[in-house]
């Protein structure tokens, strides 16, 4: 549904950093891995929280 | 922090420390084994899920002519000077 | 006996630092730890009354997502635990309710990230809510732990003891963490995490250089890592105090 505020793992804050990766890696062109360290997500339990996250309220939204 | 004694003699003490985990019970136990006149000290403590005896329960030994109260009084005051001269080292870095 | 501690940072940052402490005890480094991970208190969402909430998710979930947003912790004594601070958020759609939409009603506790998304709200969509944030430790809940990814490693010494056999083949020699070489601290990061970048065609030796731990320790933004450290020792040090005076009795 939405990103999670924090890192499952680690407990670090990654939510602040979902609308920027997502515009410029998942909708832009540019290097995920590249954006990611930019972002300063640098272990790899926060990283796949952002890599594999999906926002759904865009489709869950209809059915109210 | 509660204390209650479950065993005492002239050398040997076991008393429950309500309220305190590892962290506080092994930087304790560490601190007493420093002494020379302690001459065993351990803790004793079951995860919550055992459902018994949750609080850790500290046991010190110690040599002829000591007691063990003196001695673990004395173990709480290194920890406390252990903890002001870290803060010191870390303040001035 | 007031023991003999040196601290020297290897890395300093408002929410990340490394630092490393030489003459502590394993068991009251790992105290350190462990006192930074679940005893030193924070302010954190606990309790939200909706007052309106027309968005795709449910209210806990939402008071969930409210409760792990990192707000600011006011300085040692102003507050004690289970005191409370009132934060009211009223966003309509469309949007996105951010954390930053919080207005609080005391200018010491408010968000520390300001652009955490907690709701998209659709076009007459209406989130309105008043949340109580209290002080609480890491051990009742993740959300009150202000230490992120806190821990120590040994400080590793490295020495050249020779040049590596001719015919020996080149091998990725990997160590994390610090080392030391010759009383210069390396952040290991610096080649690679690997020994032969530094040292090529050479053979050393790597120890654990006793009672000299490096710490890693990250903020989720409550205060600064100086902060979290003096309030972890000092909570150490009060129960000493507390054992102390308990027992002089």
């Amino acid at each position: 549904m939405m990103v999670p505020v924090r890192c499952f793992t680690c407990g670090n804050v990654v939510g602040e950093h979902w609308e920027e990766f997502d515009t410029r890696a998942k909708e832009g062109e540019e290097d995920p891995q590249e954006v990611l360290d930019e972002l300063g997500v640098e272990r790899y339990c926060c990283r796949r929280m952002l890599v594999s996250h999906t926002d759904l309220v865009d489709v869950v939204s209809p059915y109210q | 922090m509660e204390l209650r004694v479950t065993e005492s003699s002239e050398n040997e003490l076991s008393i429950e420390i309500g309220g305190e985990d590892h962290t506080f019970m092994n930087v304790l136990k560490g601190a007493l084994l420093e002494h020379d006149d302690v001459s065993a000290a351990t803790y004793d403590m079951n995860p919550e899920q055992s459902g018994g005896q949750t609080d850790p329960i500290l046991t010190v030994k110690t040599i002829d002519g000591v007691d063990p109260l003196d001695a673990l009084e004395a173990g709480a005051a290194t920890v406390r000077e252990k903890t002001s001269a870290l803060r010191e080292a870390f303040e001035a870095a | 006996m007031a023991p003999a501690y040196d601290v020297e940072f290897v890395e300093r940052e408002e929410r990340k630092a490394r630092f490393l402490v030489r003459g502590v005890t394993p068991a009251f480094a790992n105290g350190i730890r462990r006192a930074m991970v679940a005893d030193v208190p924070t302010m954190a969402i606990d309790e939200v009354r909706f007052i309106e909430n027309s968005s795709v998710m449910f209210d806990e979930q939402i008071a969930l997502r409210m409760g792990l947003i990192p707000l600011t912790t006011p300085p040692e004594g102003e507050f004690v635990e289970g005191d409370t601070v009132t934060l009211a958020i009223d966003v309509e759609g469309p949007g996105t309710a951010y954390s930053g939409d919080f207005v609080s009603s005391d200018e010491l506790v408010k968000p520390a990230d300001l652009n955490v998304p907690i709701i998209d709200l659709k076009d007459g969509q209406r989130l309105e809510a008043e949340a109580d944030a209290a002080m609480d430790r890491g051990k009742s809940h993740a959300r009150h732990q202000g230490g992120v990814a806190v821990g120590y490693r040994h400080l590793q010494r490295v020495e050249v003891v020779g040049d590596r056999d001719q015919f020996e083949d080149e091998e990725p020699h990997i160590v994390r963490g610090v080392i030391e070489d010759d009383g210069e601290l390396v952040p290991t990061s610096e080649f690679d995490h690997d020994l032969t970048v530094r040292y090529p065609g050479k053979e050393v030796r790597i120890e654990d250089v006793p009672n000299a731990f490096v710490f890693h320790v990250e903020t989720d933004g409550s205060f600064s890592v100086e902060e979290l450290v003096t309030r972890a020792i000092d909570s150490l040090e009060q129960r000493a105090r507390e054992l102390e005076d308990a027992v002089q009795l």
